[in-house]
């Protein structure tokens, strides 16, 4: 799969040209390549796509500029040298003349995005081809792009400018620009005529600092582009490949960090935003401003004027722009508010040198001015000519805040004296201004204007004496006391602190700004009485900053009992364990009785709970032992009815009546379900479990939703995210309370929380009040997260959903270590109605031919029928031998329907896995059905696989960062000596009835270099062949190796009872 | 200043008319008032009459002289000059010694503004930035008139203190120091000043600040090359939603009016200019805010 990139071409601007830069897109792909090295130009990035390949590419994902050109271009990027021969001479010269010289002395390859880095890694020059898109084009294309997420198709750095263009176009919506004149370079270089952002204000100062830490250096790698010599350089013609040779010297880009870069990044965006909105109108203009605006509004910005003219406006234009911003520098001046010493009345103001990258980053005046003409150094930043930085901020400072005159009388002043009225002034308004002037200011703590500084409580609460067990809804023993600038105070400190008539006010020790509505809201607070509900405090502790009657919270001090439940509540720490239940057979590992524990939780609650534990963590045995543990405590009065996938029903009942065997499990499913409520009811007797489909619960709701359901279980919940579904609409609609509580469990594997648009469906199964209606919920969480990835939104989101989400994944420490290395899953499944027809065909037809074929032949027969046996178990297709897949593919075998579950999960979270098979004619349907449904390349690796091809599909999956998550392989031809230890899941999707053949295929994921656990999935279709042999092996565990061989022979030799027993299919 | 019958006031001062004097750069009201002191009102009024009708072609600063064209009765243009008394390397001396005793003088000419007491940092060296009278602007006309000023002397008059606006280092310039020589100039006496302070400071305690060596540590990419492709950043949250400016609150709106000489023949021309930009500035809004919505649709 291929990964597109964006860098920024600077282009070099010519006496023949404006010189107009572009953005160029590129993609890299995963190709064999030979190393090769730079000779007189830099050497062709080989795992890029040709601009033909790459506008074919876009044009599929609909991403395909307009305004675009080929182009190449030379990058810097990280490379993994393979070689690097002895110079035999040094270098001189870079020219085409003894360029030959450097001739294959080093090469290498482009190491991709994700690659794993090699230890010699070294930056080399790199010919790139991709598409040039003029900076006009490329403001409406990064436009379109995802904000946030990530994306397979597109490298990290494009979402960093999605986000810069975003943040351009808001500096225009804000109007945060000016026009400019900007003068030649240098002899014969043109005049331009820029639009500039004004980055001035605090917020654009701090983004500037969060974008250019983040800056991927591959958005910037290009080394300015040369155009070729004595060519009239045209829109067509400019860039090139050939362009490259005559100019371009092999050389790299150094990496720098990017204050200036990215300011002029933003800048050329903001350019092109605005010069191609811009409609010039010289009505009533001076020949000066007529020119200088029809320049604004040109594509190339030039302007045509004499030399003193456009000094004259480069200058007023400047001077415009300086009153209103300064340039983009390194530190700022600071001014630090220090509250006066006890007995005094004058604040001290002292003034500070601050990096603007880190404003912890500061130092006091003296060092500024005793650094003289040295730079100064704060931290890991390099301040050049730190006195006239500090002078300068000081000087614009004075224009928003006079009182600063006073202490700038001296040569070096390093602070002054504040009356109490101008601290407040500072305080209050001239600290914003300050700040929006590229001015630092610190105030002191307790009065730097965030929520702490206001009015608000402190509470104290504990479950109160009588609480027993705890319900949402009981009131707390409590108190609370006002709070302010961290100090506490009582409504009389207050009343007389609001008589002293002046805003800022000192208490207990700290220095207090009081705003006129608050005596006002402290005493209507006191004025009533208000009750605490264990409710509220979950609510109060779940983010910072919560209101209580329009006071926040600023802290919260629980008493030992309260803060153990609200811990476990917040899961701010692991669950407490409960052991398996009397009856439940088996073990469980210690995170699986932490997950038992707390679903007692929640339960004792009564809030709905979403187990999503990485699948092969056994949520169906966490569940399972639930449901056991509320039958051994005399809970499980009523039935609790479950809902999952047709394709998993088998595997429950399954493990029920393994694991549970006490719980009386009951499916209702099928022809010969109840078709009456009295008939169901009767059905229901004594019945802990039902077992029904997502289907049925849709078809015959109005019979389901009377039985009064002890609780609902949901098990793949994923299928109800849509919530206009008919079927998500039952399943809520039944989980629904009616004259009892019925409680809500959801089982998923997926990574619920972080799919916004499927977790409203989720919580409003699980607890409809926390997320509430679906309109609000759109407006509020999802638009602003999925379209924005408004990380704000995001995290209120998470901080209200999380107490209800348990998932752990198999790589959490603490998991890892209760799992062994490699995870064994049966994974049981049934027939459709096409395959149990042909099935029991088969049987009939053969049984009779072995029983009346000579001996010799009986032997082969009986092989014949099991192998086909085994491919009506995959699917009819095979056993019908159709070459092709239809519609139906999926629904006409129940194999398919839960491997396209499985592989969802898988797929979804970035896992990779082996799928083997031992029919090749299967192995090209599946991998031509899951291309199609993946809209990816799957490998097949099979015995016709030439030898050179088998490499390269193991090379790819083992190294191409973006490579195929699914590599289909036949168990002959990839059972043996493969190394494909990325891949963490391996399916077994027909068995070999062979444990040794199947575990020598497992291992070749499981063997050294694995750094996961491993999945083994086998798939079993219940009450057929498969089911049987499977038992048979299991209990003749001494049928080792020696016994059976290597192949499936021993088989051939059953007698014909035997065999009538071992293939006919059981219905159950 | 005398008293002057209105009638004898005509448009002199049309060109700052419309916000008045106040609004002004002191420095630009200051030099109005010098040009207002003169005694030749009628020669004043034709004067300004010529600057209105444009008959001034171009204005140069050019080193420590004006040179400017005024296209009077004759077929070629009239050419100009204007300067003031340069003050020596001495006089510049004191000037810069004074400068540096106020850290404020240097802060707000860093930062761009003409410190209201300027003259005060010059008086030590006896001598001013500004000129007093108008006879201290010299100037040379190649008209036949024998007076000076001649009317076309008098028409750049009107004209300067606006173009002082543009760039008030002008009358530094003129004095004989550029902006980048007066601030370089700034720069090492505060050097000076400050050495002997630095020294004392090293000497009382070693500045761990101030350190000549310590070398640039190497960009994180270098040490993990993975970081060349990496972005983990989420979108800002005040850029969720693209909000307009709040009314007034533009870039415009701050900068406030362009420092940019009035073209007499065009009075309306900077203000035209100004509407149009403001006017088109919410246009412009308005298409991002719409661009904005529809991302990652």
């Amino acid at each position: 799969m291929s990964l597109l990139h964006a860098t920024w071409l600077p282009a070099i601007r010519s006496p023949t040209s404006s010189g107009r830069p572009a953005l160029l897109v590129w993609a890299d792909t995963w190709r064999v390549a030979t190393p090769s090295g730079p000779g007189s130009t830099p050497a062709i990035h080989p795992f890029t796509l040709n601009p033909k390949e790459l506008r074919k590419w876009l044009k599929q994902k609909e991403l395909l500029p307009e305004g675009i050109i080929d182009a190449t271009a030379c990058l810097t990027l990280p490379s993994r040298a393979t070689s690097i021969r002895k110079q035999k001479h040094p270098a001189k010269t870079l020219n085409d003349n003894n360029s030959h010289l450097f001739d294959h002395e080093w090469t290498g390859l482009p190491l991709q995005a994700g690659e794993p880095i090699p230890k010699q890694c070294e930056w080399w020059p790199w010919q790139v081809q991709g598409l040039a898109i003029e900076p006009s084009e490329a403001t409406i294309w990064l436009s379109k792009l995802p904000l946030s997420g990530k994306h397979l198709d597109l490298g990290d750095e494009l979402r960093w400018w999605s986000h810069l263009q975003r943040w351009a176009l808001s500096l225009v919506a804000r109007g945060r620009w000016l026009p400019q004149v900007e003068l030649s370079k240098g002899e014969g270089y043109p005049h331009r005529a820029r639009w500039v952002p004004l980055l001035n204000r605090e917020d654009d100062r701090r983004r500037l600092e969060e974008l250019a830490i983040r800056l991927p250096l591959v958005a910037t790698c290009a080394l300015p582009w040369r155009e070729p010599m004595g060519r009239r350089s045209n829109r067509t013609t400019r860039l090139r490949p050939e362009a490259m040779k005559a100019s371009n010297p092999v050389a790299s880009c150094r990496p720098r960090s990017g204050r200036l870069r990215v300011a002029s990044l933003l800048e050329e965006l903001v350019d092109a935003q605005l010069r191609q909105g811009f409609k010039p109108s010289t009505e009533g203009l001076d020949p000066l401003l007529t020119t200088w605006q029809e320049a604004l509004g040109s594509e190339t910005g030039v302007i045509h004027l004499a030399d003193d003219e456009v000094k004259r406006l480069t200058t007023a234009s400047n001077h415009w722009r300086e009153s209103v911003a300064g340039n983009v520098a390194a530190a700022r001046a600071c001014l630090e508010l220090f509250t006066p010493k006890d007995g005094d009345e004058l604040w001290e103001l002292r003034f500070a040198l601050q990096a603007e990258a880190d404003p912890t980053l500061k130092v006091p005046a003296s060092s500024a001015w005793a650094a003289g003409s040295e730079n100064l150094q704060l931290g890991e930043i390099r301040v050049e000519h730190p006195g006239e930085a500090l002078l300068e901020g000081l000087g614009r400072a004075l224009t928003v805040f006079q009182p600063l005159e006073r202490g700038l009388d001296n040569p070096t002043p390093e602070s002054m004296e504040l009356t109490p009225a101008e601290a407040f002034v500072l305080v209050r308004t001239a600290a914003t201004q300050l700040r929006d002037i590229g001015v630092g200011v610190e105030l002191p703590l307790s009065l730097s204007g965030g929520l702490a500084s206001r009015l608000g409580l402190e509470i104290t609460a504990e479950l109160s004496d009588k609480s027993q067990g705890f319900t949402l809804g009981e009131n707390l023993a409590w108190k609370w006391e006002l709070m302010i600038g961290g100090v506490t105070l009582t409504l009389k400190e207050l009343e007389l602190l609001a008589g002293k008539r002046s805003p800022l006010v000192r208490h207990k020790g700290a220095w207090i700004e009081l705003r006129p509505n608050d005596l006002k809201n402290a005493e209507k607070f006191c004025s009533i009485n208000v009750d605490l509900s264990l409710d509220d405090a979950l609510r109060l502790t779940a983010t910072e900053g919560e209101l209580l009657m329009r006071l926040p919270v600023h802290r919260f001090n629980a008493g030992p009992r309260l803060q153990t439940v609200l811990e476990q509540y917040h899961q701010q720490k692991a669950p407490d364990p409960l052991p398996a239940p009397d009856g439940f057979i088996g073990q469980l590992r210690p995170y699986q009785e932490r997950g038992l524990g707390w679903l007692a939780f929640l339960h004792r609650f009564d809030q709905g709970a979403c187990l999503a534990d990485d699948m092969g963590l056994g949520k169906t045995i966490q569940l399972l032992a639930f449901l056991q543990h509320l039958k051994i405590e005399k809970e499980l009065k009523r039935s609790v009815l479950l809902i999952a996938p047709t394709s998993v029903l088998t595997n429950w009942k399954r493990e029920a009546r393994s694991f549970t065997p006490e719980l009386k499990v009951k499916e209702h499913y099928g022809p010969k379900r109840p078709s009456t409520l009295a008939e169901l009811k009767q059905s229901l007797t004594q019945v802990d479990l039902v077992l029904t489909s997502y289907g049925l619960i849709q078809r015959d709701i109005e019979l389901l939703e009377n039985i009064d359901w002890q609780g609902i279980v949901i098990d793949e919940a994923q299928a109800i995210k849509n919530p206009n579904a008919k079927q998500s609409q039952a399943t809520r609609d039944i989980a629904k309370p009616g004259k009892s509580n019925r409680f809500r469990i959801a089982l998923t594997g997926t990574p619920v929380e972080n799919r916004v648009s499927e977790l409203w469906a989720l919580m409003d199964f699980l607890n409809p009040k926390v997320l509430g209606k679906e309109d609000f919920f759109h407006q509020r969480y999802r638009l602003p997260i999925e379209r924005y990835g408004d990380m704000s939104s995001l995290k209120d989101l998470k901080a209200r959903v999380s107490p209800f989400i348990l998932r752990r994944l198999k790589t959490d420490k603490l998991i890892i270590s209760d799992l062994p290395e490699k995870v064994e899953l049966s994974e049981w499944v049934g027939l459709s109605n096409e395959q149990k027809v042909l099935y029991n065909k088969a049987v009939e037809e053969t049984l009779d031919a072995v029983a009346t074929a000579p001996h010799g032949q009986r032997h082969g027969k009986i092989l014949g029928l099991l192998t086909r046996l085994k491919q009506i178990c995959n699917h009819p297709a095979l056993a019908l031998k159709e070459r092709e897949i239809d519609e139906n593919f999926v629904s006409r075998s129940s194999k398919i329907l839960r491997l396209e579950e499985i592989l969802e999960e898988i797929i979804e979270a970035g896992d990779r896995a082996l799928l083997f098979t031992q029919f090749a004619e299967w192995g090209h349907l599946l991998k031509a059905y899951l291309q199609a449904r993946w809209r990816s390349e799957v490998p097949f690796l099979n015995g016709s696989t030439r030898k050179n091809d088998r490499q390269a599909m193991v090379d790819r999956f083992q190294e191409d960062p973006r490579g195929p998550q699914l590599f289909l392989l036949s168990l002959k031809a990839g059972g043996v000596g493969l190394n494909l230890t990325r891949a963490s899941h391996v399916f077994h999707i027909d068995r070999w009835w062979n444990p040794a053949v199947e575990n020598q295929a497992t291992d070749r994921a499981y063997r050294i270099g694995q750094n996961n656990r491993v999945m083994v999935h086998k798939f079993i279709t219940s009450g057929s062949v498969e089911e049987k042999i499977a038992q048979m092996i299991q209990k003749k565990a001494r049928l080792a190796e020696d016994i059976i061989g290597s192949g499936e022979d021993w088989l051939g030799n059953l007698g014909v009872n035997q065999l009538r027993e071992l293939v006919a299919l059981e219905d159950n | 200043m005398t008293n002057r019958p209105a009638d004898n006031t005509p448009s002199m001062t049309t060109a700052l008319s419309d916000k008045g004097l106040s609004d002004q750069p002191w420095w630009v009201e200051q030099w109005m008032e010098l040009i207002n002191s003169y005694r030749f009102k009628k020669r004043l009024e034709r004067a300004w009459t010529y600057a209105r009708e444009g008959n001034v072609t171009s204005i140069r600063f050019e080193g420590r002289r004006v040179h400017a064209r005024v296209q009077g009765t004759d077929e070629d243009p009239y050419k100009v000059k204007l300067w003031l008394d340069v003050l020596n390397d001495e006089d510049w001396g004191y000037v810069l010694e004074a400068l540096t005793q106020k850290a404020r003088w240097s802060a707000q000419l860093l930062a761009g503004i003409m410190p209201a007491d300027i003259e005060r940092a010059f008086a030590a060296s006896g001598r001013r930035l500004f000129p007093f009278k108008l006879q201290e602007v010299r100037s040379e006309c190649n008209c036949p008139d024998k007076a000076n000023p001649c009317k076309h002397i008098s028409a750049i008059y009107f004209l300067m203190g606006d173009r002082f606006s543009e760039d008030p280092f002008v009358l530094f310039q003129l004095r004989g120091r550029s902006r980048s020589k007066l601030l370089a100039d700034l720069a090492e006496q505060r050097r000076e000043v400050l050495a002997a302070i630095a020294n004392k400071i090293s000497k009382e305690n070693e500045n761990p600040n101030v350190n000549h060596v310590q070398p640039v540590p190497p960009h994180p990419s270098v040490v993990d090359p993975s970081l060349w492709w990496q972005y983990e950043g989420n979108l800002d949250s005040d850029l969720v939603v693209i909000t307009p400016a709040m009314e007034g609150d533009t870039g415009l709106d701050s900068a406030g009016d362009l420092p940019l000489a009035e073209e007499p023949r065009f009075p309306a021309a900077r203000q035209n200019f100004l509407n149009h930009l403001h006017e088109q500035g919410k246009t412009l809004a308005q298409q991002a805010m719409i661009q904005a919505m529809s991302a990652g649709e």
